[in-house]
């Protein structure tokens, strides 16, 4: 019975995917120097097919509708040979990206729209658990409805990201491409040439600024000592960078010896002083999932393709402001209702229009039918006009 | 003859393209160094490489810039004649740390903006396409793209290298003139140990050769080391390989040898022998060094190894299959022992 459910689950996705990529296959946005990437697509049944290419945008297309993948990705980084195994591809950089996912901003309102389902029989649980009471089994997904709170916190950070990567980084706007993952969070990809060059490890090192990781006080000039501690003021000064964000949020007017010294000494020595620059770094910090950085050949979500998680597009974002990602990456037409069984009551917004489910069986638009059943919140009941 | 630079200037920085070319405008022929009036030139090269290869110390001296650039070539002359791998990088790296003390004294002393961009021009840009320039606001500090800055530093492992401690600001960071050379250090001994090894001379000079075999006899035999008693890890074992080719440990590999050997048993005195091969070995120092994590220095803490974690975020893990479930390298082979 539960495996006939997730058939006909699949079936209904796979028609409506290959239906939006019929209609929308002009959303698909090739990369820069698209023959030197490496693609790679899901198929319904979780296969992952990586060490793909194409060498003109036509080729995807027609491998897409041929195949109608579940998800689409391509390389962030430039291969010599992308279908050759990973270590023999001739890597020739890669653009440097950044993941902003509502995972990572911890925020307070999560718990309000988080549920954990059971991989093998659905069933929703809204506290976390390790094992599902139902069945016994030990795989638990997690998925997130995220709200307009979620919405604004992922778009605050993903404009701070923006502007820590221009002002701190130099990073021009015009090689600068942002998006929406097409599910909970926000991708930013620089393709500045300055950038691509970098191995793994100088990639982390720019992941530790932007998150503001061990930020010490002897970057500031402040080292701790038998008596204490000594201040020996950076000749490169306090006007550039986190020197300059921990002196501004410190409120320090004047960097001097003295001023310092008098400033330390009030909040109570060198330990007190770092705690202090720890707090302030860890606000500052952007959250960011560091492992996607750090990656030199990681497969990303490819813009204009639909997110398996949630049956939304990822989609750029020219206006972020005004950017509304349960209305703008939604591509399905809304002129046929489905009837679908809910796993859970919910509530939730989708093109604009508000939702508040609670029987358990529902009759919603496409769209909604797309995005819950994705979600794993809901099953296929039958269809009607 | 087209010295842009000054002649002091080719005196320190012998290596320069500027200075090639003057010797070559000279129409010097190496035979004459067979000559009685060149001999104090071999001399002084000799002194330098003994310096610097028995001693352990940065050759300072600086004479005119005509004897400068003789005795430099005859270095690298008597380098090439040795033809020791082991002997070259060292050579090479206290050369390195000779150039790295006069450009950073240049760089902070020299008020006349135009001889300093001229020297970050030859020296940063045209060997090593090193874009430095002197920041406009303070002309103390030299501004670099954070890429190039991130190519260099993360080969150190000391945070005060780490982006988040630096000046940066609208895609650089900003350094005062210590650090900008530091930078480049690794890329000087690369230039010195390529010129000797490139080095294509068909006939050295007799009174060179004689003082080249001189100084080889003097030079310590290299020390190859065979651990097969005991199992060693894959990141010792790497370390030990690497010193056994003369290759200069970075500070946390020395660390973790060091730690390593200490806490497997071996004494301060068979620990010190362990870094005899390293370019810049310096006895007195390692034994203070060895000493201190053996907790018989300083604060009287004997360090522990680092764990497996650990080294695997400072680049310095080699796991093999046999390193399974261990999480820390002094667990290595404790269940094939028992």
């Amino acid at each position: 019975m539960k495996k006939e459910i997730t058939i006909k689950n699949n079936e209904f996705i796979f028609t409506l995917f290959k239906e939006y990529y019929f209609k929308n296959i002009e959303n698909l946005k090739p990369p820069i120097e698209m023959q030197n990437r490496e693609f790679g697509i899901m198929t319904f049944d979780s296969k992952v097919i990586r060490h793909l290419s194409f060498s003109k945008l036509g080729n995807l297309k027609a491998y897409i509708f041929q195949n109608v993948p579940s998800d689409i990705f391509c390389s962030n980084a430039y291969y010599q040979f992308p279908t050759f195994p990973i270590n023999e591809k001739g890597w020739k950089g890669a653009d440097m990206i950044f993941d902003i996912d509502l995972n990572d901003l911890l925020l307070p309102c999560q718990k309000e729209h988080t549920f954990y389902i059971c991989s093998n029989c659905h069933v929703v649980f809204r506290d976390l658990t390790k094992i599902c009471h139902e069945c016994q089994n030990t795989k638990i997904l997690k998925n997130t409805i995220p709200c307009f709170r979620c919405i604004r916190a992922l778009k605050k950070e993903t404009k701070n990201l923006t502007e820590f990567l221009k002002k701190d980084f130099g990073i021009k706007e015009e090689n600068m491409e942002v998006s929406f993952s097409g599910n909970t969070g926000f991708h930013v990809v620089v393709f500045q040439n300055n950038y691509l060059m970098l191995d793994s490890k100088a990639r982390s090192d720019i992941v530790g600024y932007v998150m503001g990781k061990n930020l010490s006080p002897e970057s500031l000039g402040v080292r701790n000592d038998k008596q204490g501690y000594k201040i020996k003021i950076p000749l490169s000064g306090y006007s550039y960078g986190w020197r300059k964000r921990i002196i501004q949020k410190m409120k320090i007017s004047e960097v001097s010896n003295d001023y310092l010294n008098k400033f330390i000494k009030k909040i109570g020595g060198y330990q007190s002083f770092k705690n202090e620059i720890d707090k302030i770094a860890s606000d500052l910090g952007l959250r960011i999932d560091p492992q996607v950085t750090t990656d030199i050949h990681r497969i990303f979500r490819m813009v204009g393709s639909l997110n398996s998680k949630s049956g939304l597009s990822k989609i750029i974002c020219n206006n972020l402001d005004q950017f509304d990602p349960m209305t703008d990456s939604c591509f399905f037409d809304d002129d046929i209702n489905i009837d679908i069984s809910l796993n859970t009551p919910l509530k939730f917004s989708i093109k604009g229009k508000k939702y508040h489910l609670d029987k358990s069986i529902s009759t919603v638009p496409v769209s909604v039918a797309v995005y819950l059943i994705s979600k794993k919140l809901a099953n296929i009941a039958s269809c009607s006009s | 003859m087209s010295i842009i630079l000054g002649k002091d200037d080719l005196a320190k920085y012998p290596f320069l393209e500027e200075a090639g070319n003057y010797i070559r405008e000279t129409h010097f022929d190496l035979d004459e160094f067979n000559r009685s009036e060149f001999l104090h030139i071999i001399e002084r090269a000799s002194k330098r490489i003994e310096f610097e290869l028995i001693q352990g110390k940065v050759f300072t001296d600086l004479e005119k810039y005509d004897i400068e650039l003789f005795t430099f070539l005859v270095s690298l002359i008597i380098m090439k004649y040795i033809n020791e791998d082991s002997a070259i990088k060292k050579f090479s790296l206290f050369e390195a740390m000779r150039v790295e003390r006069f450009l950073v004294s240049d760089l902070s002393k020299e008020k006349d903006l135009t001889r300093k961009n001229l020297l970050i021009s030859k020296v940063f840009r045209e060997l090593f396409q090193l874009d430095v320039e002197l920041d406009p606001k303070n002309n103390h500090l030299f501004k670099m793209n954070i890429s190039d800055y991130l190519i260099r530093a993360t080969s150190f492992n000391e945070e005060e290298w780490k982006l988040i401690g630096r000046a940066v600001d609208n895609g650089y960071v900003y350094l005062d003139g210590d650090e900008t050379v530091r930078l480049i250090r690794y890329e000087i001994y690369k230039l010195m140990y390529n010129r000797i090894k490139n080095m294509n001379i068909t006939k050295i000079p007799e009174q060179i050769k004689i003082h080249a075999g001189l100084i080889k006899n003097k030079l310590a035999p290299v020390i190859r080391y065979s651990h097969t008693t005991i199992d060693l890890p894959p990141c010792i074992k790497k370390a030990l390989e690497l010193l056994n080719k003369n290759e200069n440990l970075p500070h946390s590999a020395r660390f973790m040898l060091a730690t390593y050997m200490l806490s497997s048993g071996k004494s301060v005195n068979d620990v010190i022998l362990l870094f005899q091969n390293a370019p810049d070995y310096n006895e007195k120092i390692t034994k203070y060094q060895v000493e201190h994590l053996a907790g018989k220095k300083g604060s009287q803490t004997k360090y522990s190894v680092p764990s497996c974690s650990k080294l695997v975020n400072e680049n310095l893990c080699y796991a093999t299959i046999d390193c399974r479930g261990i999480t820390n390298p002094i667990q290595f082979g404790r269940k094939n022992r028992k």
